[in-house]
C-alpha cells in the first residue's frame, strides 16, 4: 500500500484515562473510498478512537491524521471534510428535522442557500422529505439515526466516520441504513465504522479491524480473517434430551475443547474426530461453515456480546 | 484541543440555532418580553417610587431606577441563557454534538455568549422602550444604555457559561442566581444611590461586578458624566472579555476528555 493513498493514518496511538488504558497502542490506515469496520464488544476502544480521529480528544501518544491533517491540531479542518456520526444521535429537540441539518450546514461556514439545497438532499437521500419539519422526539429510532447520519453528510463529507450506526435498530431499519451506507460507498466516500454485528461488518466492509482491551488483535478483508483464523467448518451439539452432565463427560473423555453457549455446545477445533459422541442419544451433531464470529471467540476468547 | 484564530460564521451559526428556536416559540417569547418590562417597571416606579421623592440630581425615583433595571435585566437575561441554557444542553449532550461540525470549542462558546448578549439587548429594547413611552427615560439616552446591556451581555453570558460548565448538578448551578446575581440586582446601585450604603460597605459595592454597568447606564440618562464613568468603563471593558477565556478552559474541561 502507497502511504500517500491512506486517507485516514493512525500510528501506535495509546489514550489512558488515569490507570485506564482506553486505546493501547493501535496502528491502521484506510485507503481512499474504502470502508474499514471496528468490531469489538463494549468498551474496546472504538468510540475512543474515533474521538481521537475527529480531533474531539487527546490522546497521550502517537499520530493521527486524516487527508494528510493532524488531527491533534487541525481538527476543525479534518470536520470540514469528514462526517462524524456519534454513538448517540444528539439530536436537538428544541429544533425540527430540517432545521437539526441546517444547524450542522451553518456550523461549518456554508451559506444560506446551499444550506437549504444540501437540506433538502440529504432529507430526500435518508427518505425524511415527508418528516422534515417534524419534531425529532416524533421520530421513530430508525428515523433519529438516519437523520443523525444525514446530519454529518450536510458538509458533503469525502470521509466519515460512524460509531454503531444501527446499534437498537429493527431488522428492517438496520437494512435502510445499510443501504444507504453502501450508497455513499460507491460514491467514493471513505467510511470508518464501528459495530458490535458481525452481519453489517461482514456486508459492508472491505476490511475488519477486530478490537479488544484497546487493542487490534486482527485487521484482514472478512473472508481472509475467516480463512486465517476460524478454519473451514464449525461442530455445534445441541441437546435433544440428554443431559448437560452426561455431553460434558463425554466431550472431555474424546480430549476436545468446547464452548457453552446457552443450550448450544460449541467444539472449537472443526477437525476433530467425534465419533464417540455419535453413539450418544439424545444429541444432535451439526457442522456449519465458519463465520466472523468464530473469527471473534477465537481472536478474543468470548463472545461479542460477553461483558 | 488548540486550534486556529475564530471563524466568525461558526460563531454565527451556534448564534443562529438559538435565534431559530426562539422564533419557533416567538408567540411565548413575545409574550413574555412585553409584559416582563410592564410588571417590573411598573412595581418599581409607580409602585416604589410613589412612596419615594424626588433623588437630587436624577428626577423622580421612576428615573432613577429605569437605568438601573435595565442593566439588572440584561444581566438575569444573559446569565438565564448561558448557565441555564448551556448546561440543560450539556446534559443532553447537544452540546458534544455540536462540536463534531467544523467548529471549534472558543467558537461555540463566543456563539454562546453572542447569544446571551442578543438576549440583554432584546430584554433592553423592550424595557427600555417602555419607560420611553411613561417618559422615564429620554430616547438620547437609548442607544447608549443598549450599549451597555449588550456589553454586559457579554460579559455575565460568559459568567453564566462558567457557572453551566463546572456546575456538576443543577442544585450547583443555581447558585449562579440565589448567590451571583440576586444580591449583585440588590447592592450595584440599580434601587438606591451606593452613596447611602454604610462606609465599609461602599468600596465592595463599586467592585460589584453590575456596578459599573449600572453606573455608566445611568450616566447616559442622566446625561451627565465625569470621571467616575471613566474608570467603570475601563473596568467595565476589563470584565466584558475576562471570563469569557475561563469559560473556555471550564468547557474544554467538561466536554473534551
Ligand atoms: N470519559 C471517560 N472517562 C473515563 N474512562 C472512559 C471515558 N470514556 C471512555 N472510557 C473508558 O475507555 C474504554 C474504551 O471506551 P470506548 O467508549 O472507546 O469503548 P467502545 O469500544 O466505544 O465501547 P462501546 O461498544 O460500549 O461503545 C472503556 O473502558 C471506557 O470505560
Ligand atoms: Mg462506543
Amino acid at each position: 500500500m502507497n502511504e500517500h493513498d491512506s486517507v485516514i493514518r493512525v500510528n501506535g496511538v495509546v489514550k489512558r484515562y488515569a490507570d485506564l488504558c482506553a486505546i493501547d497502542g493501535i496502528s491502521f490506515a484506510v485507503q481512499g473510498g474504502e470502508t474499514v469496520g471496528l468490531l469489538g464488544p463494549n468498551g474496546a476502544g472504538k468510540t475512543s478512537t474515533m474521538r481521537a480521529l475527529a480531533g474531539l480528544s487527546p490522546w497521550d501518544q502517537g499520530q493521527v491524521s486524516v487527508a494528510g491533517l493532524d488531527a491533534a491540531t487541525e481538527g476543525r479542518r479534518i470536520r470540514q471534510i469528514m462526517g462524524v456520526v456519534t454513538q448517540h444521535d444528539g439530536l436537538d429537540n428544541e429544533l425540527n428535522v430540517t432545521q437539526n441539518l441546517e444547524l450542522f450546514g451553518y456550523l461549518a461556514g456554508v451559506s444560506r442557500t446551499a444550506v437549504r439545497r444540501r437540506a433538502r438532499e440529504v432529507l430526500e437521500f435518508f427518505s425524511l422529505t415527508g418528516r422534515a419539519t417534524d419534531d425529532v422526539d416524533d421520530l421513530s429510532g430508525g428515523m433519529k439515526r438516519r437523520l443523525a447520519i444525514a446530519r454529518a453528510l450536510m458538509i458533503d463529507p469525502e470521509v466519515i466516520v460512524l460509531d454503531e450506526p444501527t446499534t437498537g435498530l429493527d431488522p428492517h431499519s438496520r437494512a435502510q441504513v445499510w443501504e444507504k451506507l453502501a450508497q455513499l460507498k460507491s460514491a467514493g466516500v471513505t467510511v470508518l465504522m464501528s459495530t458490535h454485528y458481525m452481519d453489517e461488518a461482514a456486508i459492508l466492509c472491505d476490511r475488519i479491524a477486530i478490537m479488544d482491551h484497546g487493542r487490534i488483535l486482527a485487521l484482514a478483508p472478512p473472508h481472509a480473517l475467516i480463512e486465517r483464523y476460524a478454519g473451514g467448518q464449525v461442530v455445534e451439539i445441541r441437546l435433544d434430551g440428554a443431559e448437560r452432565q452426561i455431553l460434558r463427560d463425554a466431550l472431555r473423555a474424546s480430549g476436545v475443547k468446547w464452548r457453552e453457549l446457552g443450550a448450544l455446545f460449541r467444539v472449537l477445533d472443526g477437525d476433530t474426530d467425534l465419533t464417540a459422541l455419535q453413539e450418544l442419544a439424545g444429541v444432535r451433531i451439526e457442522r456449519r461453515a465458519t463465520n466472523l464470529e468464530d473469527v471473534f471467540l477465537r481472536l478474543t476468547g468470548k463472545e461479542l456480546d460477553d461483558e | 484541543m488548540n486550534e486556529q484564530a475564530l471563524r466568525w460564521r461558526s460563531m454565527v451559526g451556534v448564534w443562529r440555532r438559538h435565534a431559530v428556536c426562539l422564533l419557533r416559540t416567538w408567540k411565548v417569547a413575545l409574550t413574555w418580553f412585553l409584559i416582563e418590562p410592564a410588571f417590573v417597571l411598573i412595581a418599581m416606579g409607580a409602585g416604589v417610587g410613589r412612596l419615594i421623592d424626588e433623588l437630587p440630581g436624577h428626577g423622580s425615583y421612576a428615573e432613577f431606577v429605569t437605568p438601573g433595571m435595565i442593566v439588572g435585566m440584561a444581566m438575569f437575561h444573559a446569565l438565564f441563557e448561558c448557565a441555564w441554557g448551556c448546561f440543560n444542553r450539556i446534559q443532553q449532550g447537544t452540546m458534544e454534538t455540536m462540536l463534531t461540525a467544523p467548529v471549534t470549542l472558543a467558537e461555540l462558546a463566543a456563539g454562546e455568549v453572542l447569544w446571551g448578549a442578543t438576549r440583554a439587548i432584546i430584554s433592553t429594547l423592550a424595557v427600555g422602550g417602555f419607560a420611553l413611552m411613561l417618559g422615564w427615560l429620554p430616547i438620547s439616552a437609548l442607544p447608549g444604555v443598549a450599549l451597555i446591556a449588550a456589553i454586559i451581555g457579554l460579559q455575565f453570558g460568559a459568567i453564566g457559561l462558567c457557572f453551566a460548565a463546572a456546575s456538576p448538578s443543577l442544585s450547583t448551578l443555581t447558585l449562579v442566581f440565589t448567590v451571583l446575581a440576586t444580591p449583585l440586582f440588590f447592592f450595584s446601585g440599580s434601587f438606591f444611590p451606593i452613596e447611602v450604603l454604610p462606609q465599609w460597605l461602599q468600596p465592595l459595592a463599586w467592585l460589584a461586578p453590575l456596578t459599573p454597568g449600572v453606573h455608566l447606564a445611568r450616566g447616559f440618562a442622566v446625561g451627565a458624566m465625569d470621571m467616575t464613568h471613566a474608570w467603570s468603563a475601563l473596568y467595565l471593558a476589563v470584565l466584558s472579555v475576562g471570563f469569557f477565556p475561563i469559560a473556555v478552559k471550564l468547557l474544554q474541561r467538561r466536554l473534551v476528555k
